[in-house]
C-alpha cells in the first residue's frame, strides 16, 4: 500500500482550526468529496461516526485515525489534518488530538483495502521522527514528502 | 517464559480494536508481552501501534510470548481474547 496514491492537496489540512472532533470530521469530509473520493458526503460521514461510537479511534500519541466503508465512497482515499489546537477525540490515553487521519473506503471494497492502510500508516507512525516530520511539516509537498519517508 | 500459539479468526482483521482490547488486556497483567507474526516481525503486546503494524489478517498466526511471574494466566487471557474473535465475526 503506497499512502502517497490515495492522498492529494484537496485532502490535506494544516494548522486546521476546530473546535471539536465533529467539526474537523466535517472539513475533512469536504477535502475527501473535492480530491474525488467521495461522492455522498453524509452517507460517509455516517459510517464515520457509527464507527466512532463503537470505540475511539484515537490511539494515543496525539494520534486518531477515523475511518469509514460507505457506499458514499469513490475510491479509496485518506485526508490528513494537522490541528491548530489539539482536540478531544476520547482516545486511548486521554489526550487531545492534533493530528488526524481520515480513511475512506467503499463498501463494495473486497480486498479489506482500509486494513491494508491502516497497516502501512501505523508502521509509519510508530517512528517517533515520522510524528515529529508531521508536526514539523510546512506544506502539503513538504507532508507528501513525509508521508513517503520510512 | 511461555509461548503460546493463536489464529486470528475475526474476518476484518486486527484493526484498531482488536489492537486496544489486546493491549488493554496484556496490560493488566505484569508480566512482559511480545507478539510475533508468521514472517517473524515481533511488536511490545502493550503497544497498541505496536500491535497494529503486525499485519494480522483473518487465517494468521498470532505468537503471544509473556515473560514474568504472572505469564501463565496472562499467556492464557490473551489467547482467550484472540480466540474469542475479539467479540467480533
Amino acid at each position: 500500500m503506497e499512502i502517497l496514491n490515495i492522498i492529494n492537496d484537496e485532502a490535506v489540512f494544516l494548522e486546521l482550526n476546530a473546535a471539536s472532533r465533529e467539526e474537523c470530521l466535517q472539513i475533512m469530509i469536504d477535502g475527501m468529496e473535492k480530491a474525488g473520493f467521495v461522492k455522498d458526503k453524509a452517507a460517509y460521514l455516517a459510517a464515520v461516526n457509527e464507527r466512532e461510537q463503537k470505540g475511539s479511534t484515537g490511539i494515543g500519541f496525539g494520534v486518531a485515525i477515523p475511518h469509514g466503508k460507505s457506499g458514499g465512497v469513490v475510491s479509496a482515499g485518506l485526508a490528513f489534518a494537522r490541528l491548530a489546537n489539539p482536540v478531544d477525540w476520547n482516545s486511548l490515553d486521554g489526550k487531545p488530538v492534533q493530528l488526524v487521519f481520515l480513511i475512506g473506503v467503499s463498501d463494495q471494497d473486497a480486498s479489506n483495502e482500509h486494513m491494508k492502510i491502516l497497516i502501512a500508516l501505523s508502521r509509519k507512525l510508530i517512528h517517533e521522527d515520522f510524528r515529529k516530520n508531521l508536526l514539523a511539516a510546512n506544506s502539503s509537498a513538504e507532508l507528501f514528502e513525509v508521508l513517503q519517508s520510512i | 517464559m511461555i509461548v503460546v500459539e493463536g489464529i486470528l479468526q475475526n474476518k476484518t482483521g486486527f484493526h484498531i480494536r482488536p489492537a486496544q482490547l489486546f493491549m488493554e488486556k496484556a496490560n493488566e497483567f505484569k508480566a512482559g508481552i511480545r507478539v510475533k507474526n508468521a514472517e517473524g516481525m515481533e511488536a511490545d503486546g502493550k503497544s497498541i501501534l505496536g500491535l497494529m503494524t503486525m499485519g494480522f489478517e483473518y487465517g494468521s498466526k498470532i505468537i503471544i510470548e509473556a515473560d514474568g511471574d504472572d505469564e501463565e494466566p496472562a499467556a492464557k487471557a490473551l489467547l482467550d481474547l484472540v480466540n474469542s474473535k475479539f467479540g467480533e465475526e
